[in-house]
């Protein structure tokens, strides 16, 4: 679980998040809202690239606001961001491995854990294949296999799905479906696609100018009349 | 009295260090560019002024031709090079600048050959007493220049429409570009400007420190100190930087024990205030994400 | 491994430095054996500095005077204590490599420019201060100067003479060589190519950004040093004027139009920048005409050849495989 207390953020004058208070306990919490809500500013302070003025995150037991964002990361927490994070120069596998570094496996052990992400995120023929070659999906697979390699804990995906086809974004969503079972780690998922969020997320929170105005199982979430106000029009659009 | 006129004259020549970072600072807003070639633009411009005046031309021609020279130079740069690497990292522009620099230095060691030259300029032979302290015009043509020169861009900056759009420019150059602000026009401003102060200064260099090709061109680095001091940003605090490096480079030459050392000053200045811009910094993010 | 599968754009290169070493050996004479071992040791310098560039995007403008702080604590070690040879390279480079990173933690944390920026000024502080101290020369005292006194360094005991010593920087370049490839196919490799990606990136993902920022600029400032100790015992006296600024700027400039990508793009950088003044003096030019062609030479390659010449030279052999 974790558990969000007090989160506030502020750029200057701009109040960003807001108090947040949330218990995040499910295997795929959605986070949505309306551009500008402050869901990417809340990714970020919990990645630690934000610095909140005041609030806690304990995160299975952890304090994560105590630990510098490459601690985090060590810890178990994952992210992808917006615009795919691939390295052309250097190979899938090693920008998948890059992740498994610090954690001091043995050969063994490391070699499990990548043919392990490599068949579950459907990459095992491009193993060695230098990143630069794949096409855009593939890329984004590969980024996705980095946040699921290893023991996570804590996956955080930020608009995963955006530009790709109605057949990509299904085999995104088996994917993200598979995550819990795959390693047990929990997933926070940001995106627009209202459809991928009601198939995928067991709870929804609902950001709207840096506050939280729902949280709740998806369905009761998408049927709130506060969330439908916020989101007139957006889904239609998605 | 030693005092006072190491301190007069340190503030002349770190006048000069200001006015030469308040210049880079000015390009670097309005153009994304660090010109490390500043230096080599005043020197070329003063050893061809030097050149004329021992042809014989009247000063006022020479002051002409040094600044022409850095303008014609600048603008060239401006509008050859840099449009070719508009898009790229901000250290392929600034190294591309460093070739610049090379090249003119080239250009100048084998004009020149290397030998003591000095450059007198009219203001040298005059003077002004005060309370007993004799200072030489050219310092004080130096002191007031830079004084004056930067009180008027920041006015610039900040009150034209011109300024405005440089400003515009240097925050976001495609959003100011869809706003219509004339891109080519202002960086040519910018380009010109820069290498008409480069001229400028290299002349009071040349004068007040020493006329020497490698000399001048690495003049750049204390102006460079400056700019650090300043975060590469700020108008006020690398003018205000200048004044102090110059001064203490100076009055380092008072204290036997660093009197060798003085002229690395621009570098201790700029290493304390990063670390003093570092204190208590919890995250590292170089570049925009 | 198969000769025969290498790619010819790998194959090539070597054998032709191979034959050129082996040319040098039996055929310079004494002047010229000198300019071509300076070649093999600045090639280690460029190889410094491109490392840093390639793999963490930072130009530093101060590595001839990391070389000349390398060369100074050899030369103060050698004649301060009787410690082989290579002991006294080792802690050239590792003094050079610990004060570059003390110069450069601060600028490390911010933007790629001030760098640049510190270790320009770095550069002119170093001539300042080495004008003053002067080079160890076997004298008494922490600066082991004195006017009077001549003390040459002694060469390594493997490489008494000019052409043995030759190999030797060959061989220590190989190493040099040797160890930036260790790193990068293991895990600083990989660390610094998410780094040169996006900080936050790479901080996602578990890497010490600043802990490997600092870790490359170390490896490059220790190779630095020991080129710069290499220098020392080839010349076995350093000179204060042999490491100005200028020096600085043009071998980082020349390792870019050399190219950054290759180990052939920092010997390139280094036939420019020693072999190519030689020649042009011998011919009787002036060797003042090279600066000028260098500079335009790096506007270019930035421009149009981020990969150096070794860049185009690897296309140009690489399209000759596709038969």
């Amino acid at each position: 679980m974790i558990d969000i207390s007090d989160l506030y953020v502020a750029f200057g004058g701009l109040t960003a998040l807001n108090r947040i208070n949330v218990k995040l306990d499910a295997p795929v919490v959605g986070v949505i809202g309306p551009n500008g809500a402050g869901k990417t500013t809340f990714l970020n302070s919990l990645s630690g690239f934000v610095r909140p003025q005041s609030g806690r995150v304990v995160a299975f037991g952890t304090s994560l606001l105590d630990l510098p964002p490459h601690r985090r990361a060590r810890w178990g927490l994952r992210r992808s961001f917006q615009k795919e994070q691939v390295v052309d120069e250097i190979s899938v596998e090693d920008n998948i491995g890059v992740v498994l570094d610090p954690l001091g496996l043995s050969r063994g052990e490391r070699e499990k854990a990548l043919t392990a992400a490599f068949e579950f995120a459907g990459l095992s023929g491009l193993r060695k294949a230098k990143a630069a070659e794949l096409n855009a999906f593939e890329r984004r697979m590969t980024e996705l296999a980095r946040c699921v390699v290893g023991a996570p804990r804590v996956i955080m995906l930020d608009e995963p799905g955006a530009g790709f086809s109605q057949g990509e974004v299904s085999r995104l969503r088996d994917f993200i479906l598979g995550i819990a079972a795959f390693n047990g780690a929990m997933t926070l998922l940001i995106d627009h696609d209202v459809d991928l969020i009601r198939t995928v997320c067991v709870n929804t929170m609902v950001l709207d100018f840096g506050i939280l105005i729902a949280h709740d199982a998806t369905e009761a979430v998408m049927a709130d009349a506060r969330v439908r106000a916020v989101y007139l029009g957006v889904e239609e659009a998605a | 009295m030693a005092f006072w006129l190491f301190l007069m004259s340190g503030l002349a020549v770190g006048a000069l260090y200001a006015l030469g970072g308040v210049g880079l600072v000015l390009l670097n807003r309005a153009t994304g560019v660090l010109n490390f070639a500043y230096g080599a633009l005043g020197a070329l411009g003063a050893m061809c002024a030097w050149q004329a005046m021992q042809w014989g031309w009247p000063e006022p021609c020479a002051w002409a031709l040094s600044m022409a020279i850095g303008l014609a130079i600048s603008l060239g740069f401006g509008a050859l090079v840099a449009p070719a690497l508009a898009k790229r990292e901000p250290i392929v522009k600034a190294l591309a600048t460093l070739g610049l620099a090379l090249s003119l230095l080239g250009v100048m060691n084998l004009l020149w050959v290397v030998t003591p030259r000095r450059l007198s300029l009219a203001y040298d032979a005059l003077s002004i007493d005060l309370g007993g302290l004799r200072i030489t015009a050219t310092r004080l043509l130096a002191l007031a220049a830079g004084l004056a020169v930067t009180g008027l861009m920041g006015l610039f900056l900040a009150r034209t429409r011109v300024g405005l759009m440089m400003r515009a420019i240097a925050e976001n150059r495609e959003a100011a570009a869809i706003l219509g602000a004339p891109i080519r026009k202002v960086e040519a401003l910018a380009w010109g400007l820069s290498g008409l102060l480069a001229g400028f200064t290299g002349m009071l260099f040349g004068d007040l420190v020493r006329l020497d090709p490698a000399v001048l061109t690495f003049m750049v680095i204390p102006i460079v100190a400056t700019t650090v001091v300043g975060r590469l940003t700020s108008i006020p605090v690398t003018f205000a930087a200048g004044l102090f490096i110059g001064a203490v480079e100076s009055l380092s030459a008072l204290a036997p024990p660093l009197a060798p050392f003085r002229l690395a000053s621009p570098f201790v200045v700029a290493i304390f205030m990063l670390l003093w811009l570092n204190r208590g910094r919890a995250l590292t993010f170089a570049d925009k994400d | 491994m198969s000769f025969t599968r290498w790619p010819r754009q790998q194959w090539a290169p070597a054998l032709a430095v191979g034959l050129a070493a082996l040319a040098t050996i039996f055929l310079a004479n004494g002047l010229w054996m000198k300019v071509l071992t300076s070649v093999a040791i600045f090639t280690l310098t460029a190889m410094s500095v491109a490392l840093l560039y390639r793999r963490l995007g930072q130009i530093s403008l101060g590595h001839v005077a990391l070389m000349g702080l390398g060369g100074w604590v050899a030369l103060r070690f050698s004649h301060g204590f009787s410690l082989p040879f290579e002991l006294n390279l080792l802690a050239g480079g590792v003094v050079a490599g610990l004060v570059g990173v003390a110069l450069a933690y601060p600028a490390l944390r911010m933007r790629g420019l001030y760098l640049s920026l510190v270790t320009l000024m770095a550069a002119g502080g170093f001539s300042i201060v080495v004008n003053n101290t002067q080079f160890p020369n076997g004298a008494d005292g922490f600066l082991g100067f004195a006017v009077r006194a001549t003390a040459y360094m002694p060469r390594p005991v493997l490489a008494q003479s000019d052409a043995a010593y030759f190999i030797y920087c060959l061989v220590v370049t190989g190493l040099g060589f040797l160890l930036v490839h260790l790193h990068e196919a293991g895990k600083p490799g990989r660390a610094w190519a998410l780094i040169r990606r996006s900080e936050a990136t790479a901080m996602a993902a578990g890497v010490n950004v600043t802990l490997y920022k600092v870790w490359g600029f170390a490896l490059s400032g220790f190779l630095a040093g020991a080129a710069g100790a290499l220098l020392a015992g080839s010349l076995q006296l350093l000179d204060a004027h042999s490491f100005p600024p200028a020096d600085s700027v043009m071998i980082c400039a020349l390792t870019i139009v050399g190219g950054a990508w290759n180990w052939f793009g920092a010997l390139i950088a280094a036939l420019l920048f020693r072999l190519a003044p030689a020649l042009l003096n011998d011919w009787g030019l002036n060797g003042n005409a090279a600066y000028i062609f260098f500079g335009l030479a790096l506007i270019h390659a930035l421009a149009t050849a981020p990969r150096g010449v070794a860049g185009k030279l690897e296309e140009a052999l690489a399209a000759g495989n596709r038969k």
